[in-house]
């Protein structure tokens, strides 16, 4: 391969994930979508391989080619055609995730590209407002969807869209974030179809595998400079939200040579609650582990893996099987096997690998009804927390680290769409683990709400810190709090649903991270 | 620009060089002179005494600078000591940010340091709900204690941002009141930028406090500095692209932190109009970093989502898109067999190797080698062929490796230059397509030292047929300057309030016409441009559209344009209101004052240059030799002092009328 030739096709692939990304964000309406980015594009080349994916999820770097499978495998598509999921069990994450899949057909009449955009809805029904709360099995969290079109030889199919809406709560914003995602893949369908204008189909899906091999090479060659051995490591998430716990996660990370094997045996089997990751939950974690290690100039492609044996036991909490419930597999186990992974690695490059971060999203749904205008709503976010300490350098404060890099929702912006005030919004000091280089601190938010809801929070990283290294202190757990009108604060448990009314209101204190060598 | 001033200079202050450009008697003439860094005044003053020399002094003169003071003071961190006053509990806003991280998967990541520092952050107990409504006022003896602490811990200037300030104002005013007796600069958020996202506005708010006590130094240097010459204003460009007072700049220098490059832009679009160029892909590519923005229908987009230095600026600044590759970006072969060009570039120093000291390969390597850069500045540097050529042999080792077959020293260079086009593609790509805009309509403008090199190749990869190299292409930024108006803008955030939005522009217009005025620019001279920033019900992002009868319709098409898709069953919310006030300029007669500057035609000579099929003989234009009228078959390379033009085969140049030359593809031609 040229190496010219191949650097200009990685730009080109990258670009056209990127732009799907900005018209996407830039026309949804969800807030996790606009204003938290909570969503991915990517490229993938005629038989499902993933070729560019742009830098906007991690925790979505391994599973949108399941998405793509899924949908090739359950539901031929013909050109035209749009693919729906949102089914963890067929190439989905959590349900709020809704992922299109849409084939590119060249003017040959044949297979060339695929292009999928999954973005967070903000309610995909289910009993609790955000499709968020802590169910026993996936029935419990909310719609959903295998793999079925949404649209059909290019016109939408409205049959599947009315009753995807009646499922969900403000199905008009739904409707809306569907428009967006499906302009987003007209936008990569139109690229992708400009870059095979320029010098032919065939070069075109030529340098869509060069690129593969390139990452694929380039994560040999860092996998190569890693000492040759075994390393093992474990850590738990608290709870299951559904009364048991504490969850043992282990993996045995064997490097040899320029390849290396991720085994997850001898984790704790599926549980109850909703901390459930499916494999490509896991596959994304592993996915982007190695990934920090190469930098931020590797494109996301099939090649990373190629390298990278993984194995996570069926029916076990790092792949579990349906009817699992799943909702806080993706946004806080994902961040424990993350721990996990790193722990084990600090073992082969202790000057590389940092102390744990916050380990958890702070996953945080509110529900209800708007007293200014009689609409029902609900608001989903995630709260940042404390960075783990490097071994050159301090954890950041109150940022979100490993698998999400969310933005937050401005106060301004909450407040004007939704009946709270937020009283407090602020670096929790003191909550970083000591060491000779400090975890980041967490985040104290408190928030009133000015009429009734129901209010759920999923968190973690509640009973024990984010762990330090090389001597480090832990970081400091989170807390939650509901303090009622004119009360004192009572503490809520990490994976919680109350109701609140007028003038309550909820603080949250997100973990710190672990700090890094002796003080 | 005053009609009324016999004379106008555009003063544009760069890294290495000060560019004057004077217009007087209908005549422009440009020089530089090297910048003085540690005092930019000085060479801004010698600047406008060698102008004044040249065309006589005794008339009136006026001066529009294009200021770097504020951007270098936010690279280098070199501000005043700021503290940042917030509403209780949110005293950490620049802490927090947006929650995430510059970069995925960087361990290493570090964050820009805020620009007020932590023991500097003050929260006030006050309250304004989202509605404007007062829930609770501060008290005097909170503000008063505050006033305490700021003196305390020595904060130089300060800056105000308190929630929902921009629905009402009140108490900012309260705090502004009584924070005047400390007699440091305080910078409140709903003057500077009324509108809501409180992040983004306490940052564009701090970094007015930061800049202002230097801002405020530096123009009062320049306006004693001025006093007695027969200099009548002094104004200072915005990042919006027109001119402000230096006493409004002193006050508001957050307005300024891109004052140089936009001049380029301004330049751009009075050229566009005056030359009927239509729409315009502006490509200004130096040592290192290439700057490229779009002007469709006459006008450059504005952004309220600029960052600067790693902080967000929410205040208007012309949509220039920036990206880290230039003639320095250094070529290598990473561990996975491409090819890179940059980020990493070899700047001023070592330079390029053909500069004599570095020895890694760059984009002007690559030119030298082929024969397409034989001088710099007009043969007064010198420039080491041989030293170039080493530096890529060895990266076509590298590259003979990665491919497995051997590369020649020309593929070498030749593909560096693919690589560093696809790079600036992308740049290009951002402004245009990812604006939802078609660049194929457009003609690339191409100004800046190294932009002539790769334009036409450039081009063809976006599928654009013209290139035009402008008139003063190595001073444009300071022609810009020259040709803006005075510009004042006015803002409201509107959303969630039951507002008449022709009652609340008549309320702007009324306050931008009172600041225009304020401005020296007579009532009759004032344009006044009315836009409402709207959205889908529900949406973040917001597009601009004049305001009219139709504006809602007209958001529907403009949606539809950019991203594909549109809802006329939608509700649409009218988010902010905007205002601008401009004080036109009177046109300056770019055809008389340029053709006069350039003698009858000349022979060319013959150098050798290597292309796609191979080294040949192409002809050497000296620019100032090309008069109006003339003609020239591509492949030929133009030299001009500080700038070079390779017209490629399949390619033809003419000179217009006022003096740009305008390259066009030929429809069947073929690649250079």
């Amino acid at each position: 391969m040229d190496p010219a030739t191949l650097e200009i096709y990685r730009a080109l692939y990258t670009s056209v994930a990127e732009e799907m990304g900005a018209s996407l964000r830039r026309t949804s309406l969800s807030p996790n979508i606009k204003e938290r980015r909570d969503y991915s594009c990517a490229v993938f080349d005629r038989t499902a391989r993933l070729v560019a994916q742009g830098d906007h999820m991690p925790v979505h770097l391994g599973s949108m080619p399941a998405a793509v499978a899924a949908a090739v495998e359950i539901c031929p598509m013909e050109p035209g055609d749009v693919v729906a999921l949102n089914d963890p069990f067929a190439g989905g994450t959590h349900l709020p995730d809704i992922t299109l899949v849409a084939p590119v057909t060249g003017n040959d009449g044949k297979r060339w590209f695929y292009v999928a955009a999954r973005a967070h809805h903000a309610d995909v029904g289910g009993p609790t407002p955000g499709s968020m709360g802590a169910a026993i099995d996936v029935y419990g969290e909310g719609l959903r969807i295998p793999p079925v079109r949404l649209v059909r030889a290019g016109r939408l199919d409205v049959d599947t869209e009315r009753l995807l809406l009646a499922n969900m709560r403000v199905p008009e914003e739904r409707r809306g974030d569907l428009a967006a995602q499906l302009g987003a893949m007209r936008t990569g369908e139109t690229r992708l179809l400009e870059i095979v204008d320029r010098s032919g189909f065939a070069e075109a899906d030529a340098y869509a595998s060069a690129l593969i091999e390139y990452s694929s090479r380039r994560m040999r060659a860092r996998l190569a400079t890693i000492a040759d051995g075994t390393y093992r490591s474990e850590d738990w998430l608290d709870s299951d939200g559904a009364g048991g716990g504490p969850i043992r996660i282990a993996v045995t990370i064997e490097i040899d040579g320029d390849a290396a094997t991720v085994d997850f045996t001898g984790s704790d089997g599926q549980v109850a609650g909703p901390f459930n990751a499916v494999e490509s939950i896991t596959v994304s974690a592993v996915t982007y582990v190695f990934r920090c290690l190469l930098g931020d100039d590797v494109p996301a492609s099939a090649g990373l893996l190629e390298p990278i044996r993984v194995v996570a036991p069926e029916g076990s909490i790092v792949n579990a099987l349906p009817p699992a419930a799943v909702a806080a597999g993706n946004v806080e186990t994902s961040q424990r096997i993350v721990d996990v992974l790193f722990r084990a690695l600090a073992g082969a490059l202790p000057d590389v690998i940092p102390a744990a971060s916050q380990g958890t999203m702070n996953n945080l749904t509110i529900g209800g009804v708007d007293p200014r205008t009689g609409r029902p709503f609900t608001y989903y976010e995630t709260i940042g927390g404390g960075m783990g300490a490097r071994p050159n350098l301090a954890g950041l404060h109150a940022v979100h680290t490993h698998m999400t890099n969310s933005l937050n929702t401005p106060t301004e912006a909450l407040e004007l769409a939704y009946p709270f005030r937020v009283w407090r919004y602020g670096v929790r000091r003191g909550s970083g683990g000591a060491g000779l280089h400090a975890g980041g601190d967490g985040i104290v938010r408190e928030i009133e709400f000015l009429s009734n809801v129901r209010v759920s929070i999923l968190s973690d990283r509640r009973a024990r810190g984010p762990y330090g290294l090389a001597g480090g202190l832990d970081g400091a757990p989170g807390c939650n709090w509901v303090i009622r009108s004119g009360c004192a604060p009572e503490p809520l448990s990490a994976v919680c649903s109350i109701d609140a009314g007028p003038g309550d209101r909820v603080r949250i204190e997100t973990p710190g991270g672990g700090g890094y060598g002796e003080v | 620009m005053d009609p009324e001033s016999s004379v106008r200079i555009g003063i544009d202050t760069g890294g290495t060089f000060t560019d004057v450009i004077v217009w007087s008697g209908g005549s422009l003439e440009t020089f530089k002179l090297p910048s003085t860094p540690d005092d930019p005044s000085q060479a801004i003053l010698d600047g406008i005494g060698l102008a004044l020399d040249r065309v006589g002094r005794g008339g009136t003169a006026e001066v529009v600078h294009g200021t770097t003071v504020g951007t270098n003071a936010l690279l280098e961190r070199k501000g005043a000591r700021t503290a940042l006053v917030s509403t209780l509990g949110f005293e950490d806003v620049l802490a927090i940010r947006r929650q995430a991280r510059p970069e995925l998967y960087n361990l290493g990541v570090r964050a820009a340091p805020p620009l007020a520092p932590p023991e500097l952050w003050f929260g006030l107990d006050e309250r304004i709900d989202a509605d404007g409504s007062v829930f609770r006022a501060p008290s005097d003896s909170d503000i008063d204690e505050l006033a305490r602490m700021l003196r305390a811990f020595g904060a130089e200037s300060v800056a105000v941002c308190l929630l929902f300030s921009f629905a009402n104002p009140v108490h900012e005013k309260t705090v502004e009141a009584r924070l005047q007796r400390l007699g440091i600069p305080v910078s409140v958020s709903h003057r500077i930028l009324p509108e809501y996202r409180e992040y983004e506005r306490a940052t564009t708010v701090t970094v007015n406090a930061y800049l202002s006590p230097r801002m405020r130094v530096y123009l009062e240097r320049l306006d004693r500095g001025v006093a007695g010459t027969g200099v009548k204003r002094l104004r200072v460009m915005q990042s919006s692209g027109g001119a402000i007072s230096a006493a409004t700049a002193a006050k508001e220098p957050v307005r300024t932190i891109l004052s140089g490059p936009a001049g380029g832009i301004v330049a751009a679009e009075r050229l566009a109009k005056a030359a009927s160029l239509g729409d315009l892909v502006t490509f200004d590519m130096g040592g290192t970093s290439t700057d490229v923005a779009l002007i469709a229908g006459g006008r450059a987009r504005s952004t309220n989502e600029a960052v600067v230095a790693g902080v967000p600026v929410a205040v208007p600044i012309l949509d220039i898109h920036t990206v880290g590759s230039g003639g320095g970006s250094i070529a290598r072969v990473d561990d996975g067999g491409a090819l890179r060009v940059g980020p990493e570039s070899a700047g001023a120093n070592p330079g390029p190797a053909c500069y004599g000291s570095g020895d890694r390969p760059t984009v002007t390597d690559a030119n030298v080698v082929l024969g397409r850069i034989r001088r710099l500045l007009g043969g007064a540097f010198e420039i080491d062929v041989e030293r170039a050529r080493d530096a890529i042999d060895r990266l076509a080792v590298d590259m003979s490796r990665a491919a497995g077959e051997p590369v020649t020293r020309e593929r070498a260079a030749l593909d560096v230059l693919r690589v560093a086009e696809a790079n600036m593609e992308r740049a290009l790509r951002v402004v245009s397509v990812e604006r939802g805009y078609d660049p194929r309509g457009a003609s690339l403008l191409s100004f800046g030292g190294a932009g002539g090199l790769h334009a036409c190749a450039l081009a063809e990869s976006l599928r654009i047929r013209r290139v035009i190299v402008p008139i003063h292409p190595g001073a444009f930024s300071a022609l810009g300057l020259l040709l803006g108006d005075v510009v004042r803008d006015v803002s409201r955030t509107v959303l969630g309030r039951d507002h008449d939005p022709s009652s609340v522009l008549d309320e702007l217009e009324i306050e931008a016409r009172e600041l225009i005025a304020a401005e020296g620019i007579a009532d009759a001279r004032v344009r006044v441009e009315r836009s409402a920033a709207m959205r889908y019900r529900g949406q973040s992002f917001e597009i601009d559209i004049a305001w009219s009868a139709a504006a809602v319709e007209h958001f529907h098409a403009e949606h539809q344009a950019r991203y594909g898709h549109a809802d006329r069953d939608r509700p649409v919310d009218v988010v902010h209101l905007r205002v601008r006030a401009a004080g036109e300029s009177t046109p300056l007669d770019l055809g008389l004052a340029s053709a006069a500057a350039i003698p009858g035609g000349a022979c060319p000579e013959t150098t050798t240059a290597c292309f796609a099929d191979g080294w040949r003989d192409v002809p050497l234009h000296e620019r100032s030799a090309l008069a109006p009228g003339r003609k020239v078959s591509g492949p030929a390379i133009i030299e001009e002092y500080g700038a070079t033009l390779v017209l490629p085969n399949g390619w033809t140049l003419g000179v217009d009328a006022i003096g740009n030359l305008v390259c066009d593809q030929r429809e069947t031609g073929g690649t250079a």
